[in-house]
């Protein structure tokens, strides 16, 4: 080990028990936890088409709720005669679609709504920060199961739903970060050039915090997901083209004394999957330079 | 005081007003045909004709929503479909299912994740705590109907020990809190170290600390009173959230609360019942989170309600 001067008596043990070098240590444990678990999950669903595994749609009413570890069926099968892990997969695909789709669509309302809030502020600060309000009070999962009851259980209403329920997080945190960024003097000097307000907003204001303002984007997709399978629970998830984990458990409740994985599996893959984002997302977070007066 | 009082109550009267009309209106514009549902299958054209007329869906919308104005101010929400009683009195039945569930929910959660975020706080970045830490993300993590139905299993069906659905007796209270309850107390504590570290670091404890204050006082009686306000504002508004149904922990265990109620309502397309359900328990909720607000001054004297804080 080579001798590295250092400008201070402060030595390297010192170094690597602050607190600053545990924090960083612990956010990197979480990051490397969160990535492996994330992709435990999310690679096998992507690369469904090519795994050996047999169909999700293939009933075989002779070889009904076989258990784990049967002969070709890793995971047993449901009460139909299909392959669990296949239908675990196959719903992953639009529990995932839903939830990236989602947190997209919420992503887009919230920074341009909250941006739009923060900057401007005034009557369209008040607007805006209203709704926020009375969509806090509102009763959530209600709801949505309400709206999904009336238009459909599509994929499109589904995301747009889950969509509208993520986006006041999104902009509360952008409208407290545009508003940071409106006071500084480099705003000023935009405007001194003659750039328009909106103009400041989107070419200057807007690319400084979208990175901290990205960082809460895997927090949501977390619950976005969550958010799905409760759906898809309480019988109001997407039906097509597969039924997504949410539904896989509540179909297999019904056979909970005698059938134990039908509702195991399909939740630990929810579990892995969101403990890997929430961990992934929170870790990232933590690298982040804290904001000052980052309280509210 | 009085002038903020009124102001906030007119505020909250306008919340659950907006509430209480966008979702008459919403339910009135999906499909399905409650008729249908309350007349069953069977039903002729004539029959279901007469449905409607009894239960005035066969105005516009406009002219129910009066209609509905003019009998809520009587303090009648109309007739439950499903039911055949007056959709109040079947929400009221219910609720004291929910509250019960609620409060039992939100004292185990107070109860736990305070001192485990105090804890967490006072070892913010060791190794402990950030198994700690892992565990409560964990807790957030997983589905409350997964949770359930995997305690259910475990302590209802393989080791019967627990009843496994419905409050008969106060062991079918355990289980559905349980549930709720971790994924909350993963929330909260985690609120809680925050608020706590934050706290830890304010120049007000140097000073604390420098006169002399032991480091249990100045965790406790300090850190935690800078502290108070945003976990007290967490709680009630976790509490508020349960009010309007713990709807899926109450369809696992089925809990014959709120939450469940209003599925069944929305499946069977029971307009007034949805209505008496959103309008009874925003009511609720709202009520919760003003005597919350109520509540700044006591815990910090520089809150003077109405006014922005001087912090």
């Amino acid at each position: 080990m080579s001798v590295v001067e250092r400008p201070s008596a402060v030595t390297s043990k010192q170094l690597a028990s602050a607190g600053a070098t545990r924090r960083r240590r612990g956010s990197r444990v979480k990051i490397w936890i969160g990535a492996v678990c994330s992709l435990l999950v999310v690679l096998p669903i992507l690369l469904v088409g090519v795994l050996p595994v047999p169909s999700a749609t293939q009933q075989d009413l002779g070889s009904r709720r076989l258990p784990p570890l049967s002969d070709g069926h890793l995971l047993g099968t449901d009460q139909l005669g299909r392959d669990l892990l296949s239908l675990i997969l196959h719903g992953g695909q639009v529990s995932l679609l839903v939830g990236v789709l989602a947190v997209a669509v919420s992503g887009v309302i919230g920074i341009v709504l909250g941006s739009a809030a923060g900057f401007f502020g005034g009557r369209i600060d008040a607007l805006i920060s209203r709704v926020l309000e009375a969509q806090l009070s509102l009763p959530l999962l209600m709801m949505l199961l309400l709206v999904v009851a009336l238009f459909g259980p599509s994929l499109v209403v589904i995301t747009f739903v889950i969509a509208i329920a993520q986006w006041p997080e999104v902009a509360r945190l952008t409208r407290s970060l545009v508003i940071v960024e409106r006071e500084k003097p480099y705003t000023a000097a935009a405007r001194v050039l003659g750039l328009g307000r909106v103009q400041i907003l989107v070419r200057h204001v807007i690319p400084n915090i979208f990175k901290q303002a990205s960082l809460v984007v895997l927090l949501l997709l977390a619950q976005a997901v969550l958010l799905e399978s409760a759906l898809s629970y309480l019988g109001a998830g997407p039906q097509r083209p597969f039924s997504t984990w949410g539904r896989i458990i509540s179909d297999g409740q019904d056979y909970i004394t005698t059938s134990w994985w039908l509702v195991t599996f399909p939740g630990l893959v929810i579990v892995i999957l969101v403990v890997g984002v929430n961990l992934f997302g929170d870790g990232l977070r933590d690298r982040a330079p804290r904001r000052k007066g980052s309280k509210k | 005081m009085l002038n903020y009082l009124l102001k906030r109550l007119a505020q909250s009267v306008l919340t659950v007003f907006l509430t209480v009309s966008t979702v008459f209106v919403l339910v009135r514009l999906a499909p399905g045909d409650p008729a249908v549902a309350y007349a069953g299958p069977l039903a002729t054209s004539e029959q279901l004709a007469a449905v409607r007329t009894q239960f005035g869906l066969d105005l516009p919308i406009w002219e129910q929503y009066l209609v509905f104005l003019r009998q809520l101010l009587q303090g009648d929400l109309g007739t439950s479909f499903s039911f055949q009683a007056p959709a109040l009195q079947v929400v009221l039945e219910r609720l004291p299912y929910t509250i019960t569930l609620a409060v039992s929910a939100i004292l185990l959660t107070t109860i736990v994740s305070v001192p485990l975020g105090v804890w967490m706080a006072r070892r913010a970045d060791t190794a402990r705590e950030l198994s700690a830490n892992v565990v409560t993300i964990a807790g957030q993590s997983m589905p409350e109907f997964w949770t359930g139905t995997m305690l259910l299993t475990l302590f209802a069906v393989l080791v019967p020990i627990l009843p496994a659905s419905g409050f008969t007796t106060w062991g079918g209270l355990v289980l559905p809190t349980v549930t709720i309850a971790i994924m909350q107390i993963a929330l909260i504590s985690r609120m809680v170290r925050r608020e706590i570290v934050v706290n830890l670091q304010a120049p007000y404890l140097t000073v604390a600390r420098s006169r002399g204050v032991a480091e249990h006082g100045l965790t406790w009686r300090y850190a935690m009173a800078g502290a108070s306000i945003p976990v007290l504002t967490a709680l009630g508004t976790r509490f508020a959230s349960m009010l309007n149904g713990v709807v899926v922990v109450e369809v696992v265990f089925a809990w014959p609360g709120v939450g469940s109620l209003v599925v069944r309502a929305l499946e069977t397309r029971d307009y007034p019942l949805i209505v008496a359900t959103v309008l009874v328990t925003s009511v609720l909720s709202v009520l919760v989170q003003l005597l919350v607000d109520l509540c700044y001054p006591l815990l910090d004297p520089r809150v003077r309600l109405g006014k922005v804080a001087a912090s």
